[in-house]
């Protein structure tokens, strides 16, 4: 039996006609929503991208222990109020980790700065499309289903239009003859995609940023090595926290694979499942982490562990998993994966992400590993 | 079944879910006629042993959990007992370490043993029972009759133990006590000047070795000491409700239900929060708790405790609060014999006005 999801929590101060909406970043998440509440009739702030200014009013306004993530999507809050939003979207799964918490701690801190809003949360524990479609019409009392289905349609196809783009860079990057081709060709279909506004132009994007990236010059035959880029969600998808990692090893000529894709994971939270027939990521990850897991235990720990020995057995050359400081379900991860390392044999490289991280030293690490990896590369080919 | 099975052994390491469920755990396997052997208690050697098994990010309780571990294998008991409670009720989740306390050991500890690791997850429907009848099955077990009768050996137990926590009795004693089936009577309580409340995880505040022993060192500096075993659950949620908060985590009456308890009925002097460096839960239950101290004006201190702590520097900033609560008190004290001085002045007053008035009739 199921249980009704509890305090699925509304505030309705703010006159639907009124609202201003904002919520935090989360790598590109600003684009396909920004479509779907446009399209509703809504009005939307975006926050300016995470930065070291931003990290700075986050780290200001919460406590010392608590996970980067929540600092930045505080700074998020407290910038988009400043411009004028009235009503804070948050997503949550409670089935997992601090994150439950957030919200409650962002309402009163921001209470207590003083600043008047609406909290809407969205719930993704169990709780799919019907609860979604709920909490969309709470923001926007829009009750016109065409406009719905060109908002969902839109979202949709910009997420799977970005997504493709990324996947498409990752590969383009550390092949490309002219430094930074693939880069400007990402940056302009970013931008057609964020400008896009109607549904049958938005279901060509993915088919025309294909075209697009094959026309750049790539040196075919080149020997790159690919790693795969795992851990915390957030820190996996915000380059101002990860550092742009993935450019940095695409720099160094290094294709990166990263498993959790915003498109995929939303696809799956989203689409009820009789219409889901691709084996989740989640699925997946349970099915490939059994030796060494018997159990999820909240946040993305078992999809850390599932990633490396499915990339262990495809082939993929090394591991680099990345989480913020004190992440629980990343902590027991670390402690996991050295035996993982050792028995499907794979290098990982683990790095932990705080305030005082500083890019120097991590690039080093980084180029370590990946010179390790491609010495392993080169060992290997000359046995066979 | 496994040779090791069959000796009907099983190790239980003196650490997590010991501190709140040892009782009913005794009571469980002692009725299926399994005997427990427990580690030692916590020792220096213990926490570095622990250490060298897990990172170094992970916090103190679970690298003393795998000293523990370690410390039954090298007695030669080889089944140990390393239950996963994910959750307690409808999400009210654990920490992922505490969720995932058989995965860490399983993949830290390269040793040759048995784990005997049992689910508990209301979320997801499997709840005491399942938990108990896995944990039987492991042994070959499987009569339902028995393991339900074990079942209410291991809650009579841990009943009495609760009884006696909550009418005032230590933990030591009250556990020995309750394995011994015995109960004891409370003594009658000694007026201290001072009293506090200490908002911790068991597993770090009845670890003498964790806690550098803080109750006691507290109650020779004439403190009165409060802590969760003194609360009954319902009072820890309600008391959680009336501050306006909700419970979110498995382990969170221990720490914000029970200071929650002691705020609202006014019984003590301070808060003292006692975690382990880097626990996540702690630092949002710790901060919730010090917005309504503030409010209230009732000091609060955060102690953090790894490793490295040592104890000067511990023993000084417990006395330095104590020493402050006491300056405190006493001008609370001094204040207030002014205000009934004060008091009784206007009272002289108003008694002579109306002497005055009655006179001027
Ligand atoms: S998964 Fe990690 S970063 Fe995310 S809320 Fe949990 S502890 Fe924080
Ligand atoms: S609740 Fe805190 S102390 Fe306990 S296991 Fe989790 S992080 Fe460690």
């Amino acid at each position: 039996m199921e249980k009704e999801p509890e305090q699925i929590k509304m505030e309705n101060k703010v006159p639907a006609k009124e609202r201003i909406i904002a919520w935090p970043r989360m790598g590109r998440i600003d684009i396909p929503l920004k479509a779907l509440l446009l399209s509703l009739g809504a009005k939307v702030v975006i926050p300016p991208p995470n930065s070291n200014e931003a990290l700075e009013i986050g780290v200001r306004n919460s406590i010392e222990g608590i996970c980067l993530p929540y600092k930045l999507n505080l700074a998020n809050y407290i910038m988009a109020l400043d411009k004028g939003a009235n009503t804070l979207m948050m997503f949550q799964a409670p089935g997992s980790c601090r994150l439950g918490n957030y919200t409650k701690m962002a309402q009163k801190t921001l209470k207590s700065m003083g600043y008047e809003f609406d909290m809407v949360i969205f719930d993704m524990y169990k709780s799919k499309m019907k609860q979604t479609l709920h909490a969309f019409w709470h923001v926007t009392h829009c009750i016109n289903p065409w406009r719905y289905y060109k908002g969902f349609s839109l979202g949709f196809n910009k997420f799977f239009a970005i997504d493709t783009a990324e996947r498409l860079l990752f590969y383009t990057r550390p092949r490309e003859l002219n430094k930074g081709d693939a880069e400007k060709c990402y940056n302009k279909w970013l931008k057609i995609t964020d400008e896009t506004n109607s549904v049958l132009k938005a279901k060509r994007l993915k088919k025309q940023i294909i075209e697009d990236f094959k026309k750049i010059p790539i040196d075919k035959d080149k020997k790159v090595p690919i790693v795969y880029l795992i851990g915390e969600f957030f820190v996996l998808l915000d380059p101002y926290t990860n550092q742009n990692i993935e450019k940095e090893l695409g720099e160094m000529g290094v294709e990166v694979q990263r498993q959790i894709m915003f498109g995929d994971w939303l696809e799956h939270v989203l689409k009820p499942s009789i219409f889901y027939h691709k084996e989740s990521h989640r699925e997946r990850s349970v099915k490939y982490a059994k030796k060494y897991m018997k159990r999820a235990i909240g946040g993305e720990c078992i999809e850390t562990i599932g990633d490396t020995v499915y990339a262990a057995k495809h082939g993929i050359d090394g591991i680099i998993h990345i989480s913020p400081f004190s992440c629980m379900p990343e902590i027991v991860a670390q402690n996991i994966l050295p035996k993982v390392s050792k028995e499907e044999d794979i290098p990982i490289l683990s790095l932990v992400l705080d305030e005082q991280t500083g890019k120097a030293g991590y690039i080093t690490r980084i180029e370590a590993f990946i010179d390790l990896i491609k010495r392993r590369r080169m060992k290997m080919t000359n046995k066979v | 079944m496994d040779k090791k099975l069959l000796n009907k052994k099983v190790g239980i390491p003196r650490a997590i879910s010991y501190y709140n469920n040892y009782p009913f755990y005794y009571g469980f396997f002692n009725h299926l006629g399994i005997e427990i052997v427990l580690s030692d208690k916590t020792t220096t050697k213990i926490i570095n042993e622990g250490c060298k098994y897990v990172v170094s990010d992970t916090c103190l309780p679970v690298k003393v959990y795998a000293g523990h571990v370690v410390n039954l294998l090298d007695k030669g008991c080889d089944v140990i007992f390393v239950p996963s409670i994910q959750s307690t009720n409808y999400k009210i989740n654990n920490c992922s370490k505490i969720r995932g306390l058989p995965e860490i050991i399983r993949n830290v500890i390269n040793r040759e043993f048995i784990m005997i690791e049992p689910t508990l997850d209301k979320t997801e429907n499997i709840d005491l029972k399942d938990f108990c009848i896995e944990t039987a099955r492991v042994f070959g077990i499987s009569d339902e009759k028995l393991i339900k009768e074990a079942m209410k050996a291991g809650w009579s137990i841990y009943n009495s133990f609760l009884e006696m926590t909550q009418s005032g009795i230590p933990y030591q004693e009250a556990l020995a006590n309750a394995l011994n089936r015995n109960s004891a009577k409370k003594t009658i309580d000694i007026v201290k000047p001072l009293s506090v409340v200490i908002m911790a995880h068991g597993y770090n505040l009845f670890d003498e070795r964790i806690s550098m022993n803080i109750i006691k060192k507290l109650e020779k500096m004439d403190v009165k000491v409060y802590t969760s075993l003194n609360v009954p659950h319902e009072k820890a949620i309600s008391s959680i409700h009336s501050l306006g908060e909700v419970q979110y985590w498995a382990n969170e009456l221990e720490l914000t239900g029970t200071a929650a308890y002691y705020l609202l009925n006014n019984k003590v002097d301070g808060v003292i929060a006692l975690s382990a460096f880097g626990c996540g839960p702690d630092s949002l239950m710790v901060d919730e708790i010090s917005y309504h101290c503030k409010e209230r004006s009732m000091p609060l201190i955060h102690l953090t405790i790894d490793e490295h702590t040592g104890e000067a520097g511990f023993v000084t900033r417990l006395e330095a609060f104590v020493d402050m609560l006491m300056r405190k008190k006493r001008s609370q004290l001094e204040k207030k014999s002014d205000k009934l001085e004060k008091q009784s002045a206007e009272i002289l007053k108003i008694r002579n006005d109306k002497v005055l008035t009655g006179t001027s009739k």
